[in-house]
């Protein structure tokens, strides 16, 4: 597939807490994966072209990617997240960039 | 800027929101039928809870100078089908301020800290709801101006 074919790609660096603490890898990507199934269903988390790329549990920070013209909605998607399994969290957009590096 | 329901502080991240008992033009309406005597009011700030307001009235509150005030704490406090619903309210209550040319402000209306969020996160909320960009930017003119009166 030519670069022009594939999905617009933007990168959003955020900021997880549960409870006040960072959660460890695996919990952080359960609750990030359940959250915006969701939020969008299958259908639109396929087309958001959605990946958690990166998540460090020691500083609660991570990179998760979507489609260009739908980073509003993935934003506002994150914004609602406030409630994992009865704690509160906390799941804040920090920036956006169109590649990692600028983050 | 952005109005919430508790007393903010610095601390939080809150220093530049203000609390709702200090926005002397802010009405809350439970009801539609409630929603009309608001729409009378010069400058009203209007917070209709269930997002039905008769496009009469809107057109009332455009004449007195009022706006209509969507908050993001209610989508927070909903879940899964009722989100959804409520979200599909907020958008059609928009595009019938659009219709009528009533203004429109974005808000967090928090009740804690926690329910606090950004500009950013209010940008994006506007953009769900169908503003476009230059209605995003007359948004937050109109709170700044509406506020102050």
């Amino acid at each position: 597939m030519r670069p022009t074919e594939r999905f617009k790609r933007r990168y959003i660096s955020f900021s997880l807490s549960l409870s006040g603490k960072p959660p460890a890898y695996s919990e952080a990507k359960e609750m990030v994966h359940s959250h915006f199934l969701s939020f969008f269903g299958e259908s639109g988390v396929s087309s958001l072209a959605f990946k958690l790329v990166k998540y460090d549990a020691q500083s609660g920070r991570g990179i998760l990617r979507c489609e260009r013209s739908r980073t509003d909605e993935a934003i506002l998607c994150m914004a609602c997240l406030s409630e994992w399994k009865g704690a509160s969290c906390r799941l804040e957009p920090l920036s956006t960039s169109g590649t990692i590096k600028r983050l | 800027m952005d109005i919430v329901r508790f007393e903010p502080s610095a601390n939080e991240g809150a220093g530049r929101a203000l609390p709702v008992s200090s926005v002397a033009n802010f009405f809350e309406a439970a009801t539609a039928l409630a929603a009309k005597q608001f729409c009378r009011k010069r400058s009203a700030l209007l917070h209709p809870a269930g997002y039905e307001v008769d496009e009469g009235d809107l057109l009332e509150l455009a004449r007195a100078g009022g706006a209509i005030v969507f908050s993001f704490s209610d989508v927070l406090s909903e879940r899964g089908f009722r989100r959804s619903i409520l979200i599909s309210k907020m958008r059609l209550l928009l595009s019938a301020c659009r219709k009528r040319g009533t203004g429109f402000v974005f808000v967090t209306l928090a009740k804690s800290a926690n329910e606090f969020r950004s500009a950013r996160e209010l940008s994006a909320f506007a953009f769900v709801l169908g503003a476009t960009d230059v209605e995003r930017k007359e948004a937050e003119k109109k709170l700044r101006n509406l506020v102050e009166k």
